[in-house]
Parts: C-alpha cells; sequence; structure tokens
C-alpha cells in the first residue's frame, strides 16, 4: 500500500503542481508541493523512503521544468535525507520543530538553485531573488507542510517514539 | 544534533549513492546527458496521462467558473430573471468562450499561412513547477516533429525555445527567462545584441554598440543569427537605455510584445533558419513609450 501511494505520488504530484497548483501563488511565488512531499515522507517515514522518493520527485521535476542542469535529481534526495536524520534524532516531532525544519530546508534549497544558477548561468541579484522568491517561498512551504503534515498525523497512527532511555 | 552513526548498511550505501550522483551531475556536461533524458522518457509518458488529465480538469473548472460560479451575482441582483438570465448568460459565456477561441485560433492559422516557414500549432498545458525557471510546456512533442532549439512564437511575436523534447511534450523556456539568450536587433538602428530574461519578467538587450542612437520605444526583433527563430520576428520595445561608465557596450530594457501570463496557443517553428526568410512583421500597436534615458 504505501509502495503504491509512492507511485501514484511520483506520476501524479508534479503534473498536479504544474498544471492546477500553480495557479495558487501567493505575490507571484508558489509552494514547491516536491519540497513539501519528500520532507514530510522524511519526517514520517525516514531518510530511506525520503531519499528514494526525492530522486523520483526531484527527477520528474527536473523533466518538466526549463532548467537544463538535473539539479532537483541530486538536491530534492538531499532535503529528504536531512529532514530524516535530524527527524530522528529528535524524540518528540512538534509542529513547531517541522516548520522551522521546512522553512529552513526550504531555504536551503532556495539558496542552492540560486548559488548553481549563479554559477552557470548569467549572474542573479541575491537580494532580489532571496526577497523575490526564497523567503516568500520558504514560508509558503513551511505553512503548507505543517498544514499537511497535520492531516497525516490526524489520519495514520502516529510515528514511533523512541524512548529517552534507549535514545542512540 | 544529527548523528550518522547509526545509520548502517543500506543506507549508508544510500547517502553514498547520492553524493556520487550529485557530484557526478554536477560535472556532467550539458551535451552527456542522454541516458537520464532517454530514462526519463519513459516517465514522462507515464506523467504525461495525468498531466493531460488534469489539463482537462482545470479547463471543465474553468468553464464551471466562468460559466456557473462567476455568474452568481446576477442571481442576488434579480430573483425573478433569475433562470432566464443564467440561461441567457451561462449561453453567452460559452459562445464568447467560443468566439474568443475561434478569433485566437484563426489569428494563429492566418498568421500560419502567410509565414514562410513552416510551424507546428501547440496548446500550453503546463507551466514550470518551480519558481526559479520561466517555462512553458506544451501538447507536442517529438512524436509531432518538435525538436530541441526550435524557437517558439505567438501572433504577437518571438515566445521562446524548444529545451526539453519527449514523445509528446515540449518544454519551452520563455525569452523573458534568465538563462534563455536569443540574438536580437534593434528594427530601426540595425543594431545587434543578446537578449536575456530579467528577474521583473521583462527582457534585456545587451552588447549594444556604444555609439548606437538607439531610443526609448525602438522596436527589437530577431536577429535570425541563432536560437531557431527566422530574422524579423517582434520581440518587443525598448523603454529603457542603459550606459554604464567604463563599459564598451549599451544595455537596453525590453518591454515584450507577448503576454507570457496568457499564453493559451503557440507555434513552433519547424523550418531551419538558414531558409526561413522573413520579412520584418509589424508590431501589433502600442503608444509610443515616454522618453526615459539612464545614463
Amino acid at each position: 500500500m504505501k509502495y503504491l501511494l509512492y507511485v501514484a505520488l511520483v506520476v501524479s504530484l508534479v503534473p498536479f503542481q504544474a498544471v492546477l497548483f500553480n495557479r495558487l501563488t501567493i505575490y507571484g511565488v508558489h509552494a514547491d508541493l516536491v519540497l513539501i512531499a519528500v520532507c514530510l515522507v522524511g519526517l514520517q517515514a525516514g531518510e530511506l523512503d525520503a531519499i528514494l522518493i526525492g530522486i523520483a520527485l526531484g527527477f520528474m521535476q527536473d523533466l518538466f521544468s526549463g532548467n537544463v542542469h538535473w539539479e532537483n535529481l541530486w538536491l530534492k534526495p538531499l532535503l529528504g535525507l536531512l529532514t530524516g536524520l535530524a527527524s530522528r534524532n529528535v524524540i518528540n516531532l512538534t509542529l513547531t520543530f517541522s516548520l522551522a525544519l521546512l522553512l529552513a530546508l526550504s531555504i536551503f534549497s532556495g539558496w542552492v538553485t540560486f548559488l548553481l544558477k549563479s554559477w552557470q548561468g548569467p549572474g542573479v541579484d541575491f537580494f532580489a531573488a532571496a526577497q523575490g522568491i526564497i523567503l516568500p517561498q520558504a514560508c509558503y512551504d513551511a505553512i503548507l507542510g505543517v498544514v499537511l503534515l497535520k492531516l497525516i498525523q490526524l489520519i495514520t497512527p502516529p510515528r514511533h517514539q523512541f524512548p529517552a532511555a534507549s535514545y542512540e | 544534533m544529527i548523528s550518522l552513526q547509526s545509520m548502517v548498511g543500506a543506507k549508508r550505501a544510500f547517502v553514498l549513492l547520492l553524493a556520487v550522483l550529485a557530484a557526478a551531475l554536477l560535472i556532467l556536461p550539458e551535451s552527456n546527458d542522454g541516458p537520464l533524458k532517454t530514462m526519463g522518457g519513459a516517465l514522462v509518458t507515464m506523467a504525461g496521462h495525468p498531466l493531460k488529465a488534469l489539463d482537462s480538469v482545470t479547463q471543465g473548472i474553468d468553464s464551471i467558473w466562468s460559466r456557473y460560479i462567476a455568474l452568481l451575482h446576477v442571481h442576488d441582483e434579480n430573483l425573478n430573471l433569475r433562470r432566464e438570465t443564467a440561461m441567457l448568460q451561462e449561453e453567452a459565456s460559452r459562445l464568447r468562450e467560443r468566439a474568443a477561441a475561434s478569433d485566437r485560433l484563426r489569428e494563429l492559422l492566418n498568421l500560419k499561412e502567410e509565414l514562410p516557414y513552416t510551424t507546428i500549432a501547440a496548446r500550453v498545458i503546463a507551466r514550470d513547477p518551480t519558481n526559479w525557471y520561466r517555462s512553458i510546456v506544451i501538447n507536442k512533442g517529438h512524436d509531432d516533429g518538435i525538436g530541441v532549439e526550435m524557437g517558439v512564437m505567438t501572433p504577437s511575436g518571438a515566445v521562446g525555445r524548444v529545451v526539453k523534447v519527449q514523445r509528446q511534450l515540449a518544454i519551452v523556456l520563455l525569452i523573458i527567462d534568465r538563462n534563455n539568450a536569443i540574438t536580437g536587433l534593434v528594427q530601426r538602428t540595425r543594431d545587434e545584441g543578446i537578449v536575456e530574461g530579467t528577474e521583473k519578467g521583462w527582457a534585456w538587450i545587451k552588447y549594444l554598440p556604444l555609439l548606437s542612437n538607439v531610443k526609448v520605444g525602438d522596436i527589437v526583433v530577431t536577429s535570425g543569427m541563432a536560437g531557431g527563430f527566422p530574422r524579423g520576428l517582434p520581440i518587443g520595445r525598448i523603454t529603457r537605455i542603459e550606459r554604464r561608465e567604463a563599459e564598451l557596450f549599451l544595455s537596453a530594457e525590453i518591454q515584450p510584445d507577448t503576454d507570457f501570463g496568457r499564453l493559451e496557443e503557440v507555434l513552433v517553428i519547424t523550418t531551419p533558419r538558414e531558409s526561413a526568410n522573413l520579412p520584418l512583421l509589424p508590431v501589433p500597436g502600442r503608444t509610443q513609450l515616454p522618453a526615459k534615458r539612464t545614463e
């Protein structure tokens, strides 16, 4: 069942984003559903699942995007790995922690994309990119991600909690 | 505190694989990414079905929105005439939509017949899934004769160039994307430059000769030298000229003639540019912009 869900996610999430979700923009910026999905998988299912989903979804995102550098193919699994590791190393996965994590990872992702664009193409103004894309998208990603995480937690059993004594 | 100590076996192998993948992709030349594109073909074919299904759903929603939901205020205004008004509005809306689509397609068809090179009409079905690139997905691909680097246009002018092609889909990088560069020509002065996108969603022509007498309001067209476009296709009008100290060239900001937010149908230019010889197309009428020159 889990793998069926993953396949459905891989096949339909990027088309959903490209056709429908791109219309839901705030000040011209839309949330990155792939980033949110990879982070949620990392939080709920661990880094291994998140890496695999990250590779598949990042690949799909690159296929449908105008970029020619395949940056999402490695960036999204990296985010999945970081989310999985961070999630596994906290005892209680609170919404505040999840919000901060999603915000930080989205900013990190935007910053890496900005560096790649600057490195591989004509220069981009950092402050324009930070103000116009990175920060608004990070806020959008974090809020939407936490709302989706809460919904997931309502319909699925809570993640296994490690007792403090047996941690590591 | 993040710890890698608890990662064993397969997990470490995956992390290693990820690191190798990242390193390989960073140093991979663009010309050698054929295997990735081949692998992607199957995935895109699979994802193409939900993409087209979602596009149909979107059209349905748009249709419902324009025909019903947007007309709800009429219902509130006049309860007695509600049914009749709704019916008439629904029919009028449907006819307007058909007329608009017909006008657009007729314009596209007329242009297609008049153009001295072959084109393929395509519909815009999606937009870039990230915030970082300005691209569109069109519903024609390799099976229809679309190839990489082909130019894409509308009756208003140049739109972009094809950067990725799958069997039934293609990705077009718009001329307002920062990573896109095509050669442009100032129609009046015949000065050539490179047209690139800007963060604001406009375009910018660089490397104009320092002594050029280019003015605000001048029309910029494609030069036909590179980028899959024939000579003379409108790009936009110059709105600001920039002359920086110690630079050997002029730059100018261009407001594109095409409304990239409302692209619905486009033409993909399939004729090789060597065989195309386009007379300069008239740019759709627009009031002359006020003179503004920053030096």
